[in-house]
């Protein structure tokens, strides 16, 4: 058997998040060799998807206030690629809390459960289900409909709290009983102006506020009253609520332009067991079977790079290898934008959230909550950030039948953590049919970002590229597929052919009309 | 009508150590094809698909190779989803290779849906004849039935019995009714295929 030490690698990938994964698949039918490390002993990295033991283990890592590898980073002239050892610094301030009489009461054996670390929803019209498509990945991974998007009412004077779920096409306007005709009206000439906004007849309308706050354009342009502009800020899922128009309409219009795409009644998708873990450990056996050698629970250091064309790299298994060029994800995440997020296991399938409403719709696995500031009761200001919760149904086998898997994500604030509970609590008290289901399980950590674009350097004279830590989105931001191909073209060089890009032939075995996934 | 695409498709995953023998196995069952000289077969191989009529009914197996992510025990749980059934193979020449079973079996367990059928197989059966049997039939069989798994020894070199392992993972499958549907399967999964060509002009209104 070969050693992987003998012959030089044409690029050694260090981290197997979801970019670096794609980039795997996007090499897969070229001829380079390919090092696929991650330190981790899990695929996914910032993505991964974890069972209930993964999860532990995970969190005793990620306890601290910043990454545990931090000292060593500034002080170690080779740092270890690939989100600073296993610790990483995306995630911190990670903590478990299980419910005392847990397995009583149905929290069943570790593997019954695949909790997304950094679950994101995919527009129907997302490049990246396009691009799954076209390099033949998709026939391995499950899609699953994303559904309706509530907002959450407190209670006024009689009214019991209640979700409302946001009307967002024609139908739905019209058949919504709760909202006065007036404002249908209004929401109707809101609705029709984001689907061609970006038109020269449009632009005038909004482009001289592009930069103020979506919030105040609804008002002065639209008319839209409270009630509506909470319909609205929520269908953007920006997480400071201070969205501006430009940045705002562009989401709406993705919405609302998704809606429809691959069947009636859904505008994005979710793939099954959890997110894009999934998508990228396809993508990573896409490498593989192009040949590309996979290592986990291994990271790399640079030993020295002034070997002619090459770096060489000390593995931590011990083994040194040849590299011509460098893929790594980007470790000097700012302090700057920190999410706060809570994943809970909850004893309910909550169905009243995952009823299709349109005929003909499939039965959706997702449901998204959106919590405005000042629907939060324990919020000390109105200018406390929103809460945005994603309701998992047992559908995605992200946990057994009978329970749901809740991932609510807020803006890190020093009230953030309970703010996060306050609103798990409202939603199993106005979702749940009869009693208030219990929680079974609930995991807390924060999510830092780095700059959002790619760093690109030299060490020695190779080129070594670094991936940015993933959005904190809750949707799918397809400019990260713009960074894998830039990271593609740098490996490719002369070679890289810009419409070959993620294009690719069914592999022998599956033929052309083979519909076998489906 | 029963066209050949309205064959219930079955997913048969082969795990086991780098070397026992399982690119060569795929390629000799499906493909009635063996190569002595490459062990780099694994290249470019996602998963082959075959024909295989069990009591009167046909299917359609598809036959997942592990794209050599077994060498550094690296397979993903996403590879695992959704397998029928599982061929374990270890090389009868290799005690070390034997050895790992239990490894293999438990990731099997772990990451494979809990009713997925569990199967053996003791490989490269024709080196006995120049003296290579390193695990003797009796032990390779007392393993596989104490771990409730069937059993058979073969050469995909000779093409001895390498037809058995198949007919009898999907003899013992489709005795599974739970496994071919299980309760929670539904048609929620969606097709996204559509969007190939003409992904542009779909109207979003
Ligand atoms: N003699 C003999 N050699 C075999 C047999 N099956 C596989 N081999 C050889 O064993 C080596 C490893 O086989 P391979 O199928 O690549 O193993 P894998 O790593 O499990 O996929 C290759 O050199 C094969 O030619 C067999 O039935 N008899
Ligand atoms: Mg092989």
């Amino acid at each position: 058997m070969e050693s992987l030490g003998d012959e030089p690698w044409d690029v050694v990938i260090c981290g197997t998040g979801l970019q670096q994964s794609l980039l795997a698949l996007a090499l897969s039918r070229s001829k380079k060799r390919i090092l696929h490390l991650d330190p981790n002993d899990f695929y996914g990295q910032h993505e991964a998807a974890f069972s209930l033991q993964e999860a532990d283990s995970w969190v005793t890592t990620h306890t601290g206030s910043s990454g545990a590898e931090s000292v060593a980073q500034t002080t170690t002239a080779a740092p270890a690629e690939g989100s600073a050892g296993p610790g990483g610094r995306v995630f911190r301030n990670a903590n478990v809390w299980r419910h005392p009489e847990a397995e009583a009461n149905g929290l069943t054996f570790s593997r019954a459960y695949s909790l997304a670390l950094a679950p994101q929803i995919i527009h129907t019209r997302s490049k990246l289900l396009s691009q799954l498509v076209s390099s033949r990945a998709y026939r391995q991974v499950e899609f699953l409909a994303v559904g309706s998007f509530y907002v959450h009412e407190p209670a006024r004077g009689d009214e019991p709290a209640k979700l409302s779920r946001i009307p967002s096409s024609r139908e739905d306007v019209f058949s919504n009983t709760s909202i006065p005709a007036k404002s249908k009206r209004s929401l109707m000439k809101f609705l029709k102006f984001v689907i061609d906004y970006d038109s020269d007849d449009q632009r005038d309308v909004w482009q001289a506020h592009a930069d103020t706050h979506l919030s105040d354009f609804l008002t002065t342009q639209f008319k839209l009253d409270d009630d509506l502009r909470k319909y609205i800020l929520a269908l953007t899922l920006t997480l400071d609520g201070k969205v501006t128009v430009a940045n705002g309409l562009a989401v709406i219009h993705r919405h609302l332009t998704s809606m429809g795409l691959f069947g009636p009644g859904f505008c994005a998708v979710y793939p099954k067991w959890g997110g894009l873990s999934e998508v990228a450990q396809v993508a990573c056996r896409a490498g593989a079977v192009g040949g590309g050698i996979y290592m986990l629970d291994t990271s790399a250091e640079v030993e020295t790079a002034d070997v002619h064309d090459k770096v060489s790299l000390k593995l931590s298994n011990g083994i040194s290898v040849q590299a011509a060029a460098l893929i790594s994800s980007r470790d000097d995440v700012s302090h700057g934008e920190t999410i706060s997020r809570l994943v809970a296991v909850v004893k309910s399938p909550l169905k009243s959230l995952f009823e299709a409403t349109v005929e003909g719709a499939p039965a959706p696995a997702v449901a998204v909550v959106a919590f405005p500031s000042s629907t939060i009761p324990a919020s000390e200001s109105a200018s406390d950030p929103p809460v945005y919760a994603m309701v998992h149904s047992s559908e995605t086998g992200e946990c057994p039948n009978g329970q749901s898997a809740i991932y609510l994500t807020t803006h890190t604030s020093p009230s953030a953590k309970k703010n996060l509970e306050q609103a798990l609590g409202s939603l199993l008290a106005t979702a749940a049919e009869q009693e208030t289901p219990i929680c079974l399980y609930q995991l807390y950590y924060e999510q830092t970002v780095s700059e959002g674009t790619p760093l690109v350097e030299t060490v020695g004279a190779v080129p070594k590229f670094s991936f940015p830590s993933p959005s904190p989105n809750l949707a799918f931001d397809d400019s990260s597929l713009d960074t894998v191909k830039q990271a593609w073209k740098q490996v490719m060089g002369d070679e890289a052919q810009d419409d070959e890009f993620m294009i690719f032939e069914d592999r022998e075995g599956a033929d052309a009309n083979d519909e076998i996934y489906e | 009508m029963t066209s050949e695409d309205a064959l219930p498709v079955l997913k048969v995953l082969i795990i086991g150590p780098s070397g026992a023998g399982k690119s060569a196995l795929l390629l000799r069952y499906c493909e009635d094809h063996f190569d002595p000289e490459t062990s780099t077969a694994t290249i470019g191989i996602d998963f082959k698909t075959k024909k295989l009529s069990v009591r009167g009914q046909a299917y359609r197996l598809n036959v997942f190779d592990t794209a050599g992510q077994e060498r550094f025990r690296t397979l993903s749980t996403s590879y695992y989803r959704g397998a029928h059934g599982v061929i374990l193979v270890y090389d009868i020449s290799s005690k070390s290779s034997f050895l790992s079973m239990e490894k293999w079996i438990e990731e099997a367990r772990n990451n494979a849906q809990p009713e997925a059928v569990l199967y053996i197989v003791g490989s490269k059966l024709d080196k006995v004849v120049s003296g290579g049997r390193a695990v003797s039939t009796e032990e390779g069989k007392a393993f596989a039935d104490a771990q409730g798994a069937g059993f058979c020894e073969l050469s995909s070199k000779t093409r001895e019995n390498v037809r058995r392992p198949f007919v009898e993972v999907v003899d013992r499958i489709v005795q599974k009714p739970q496994l071919l549907k299980p309760p929670n399967a539904n048609n929620n999964t969606l097709s996204i295929s559509n969007i190939g060509s003409d992904y542009s002009s779909a109207c979003p209104c």
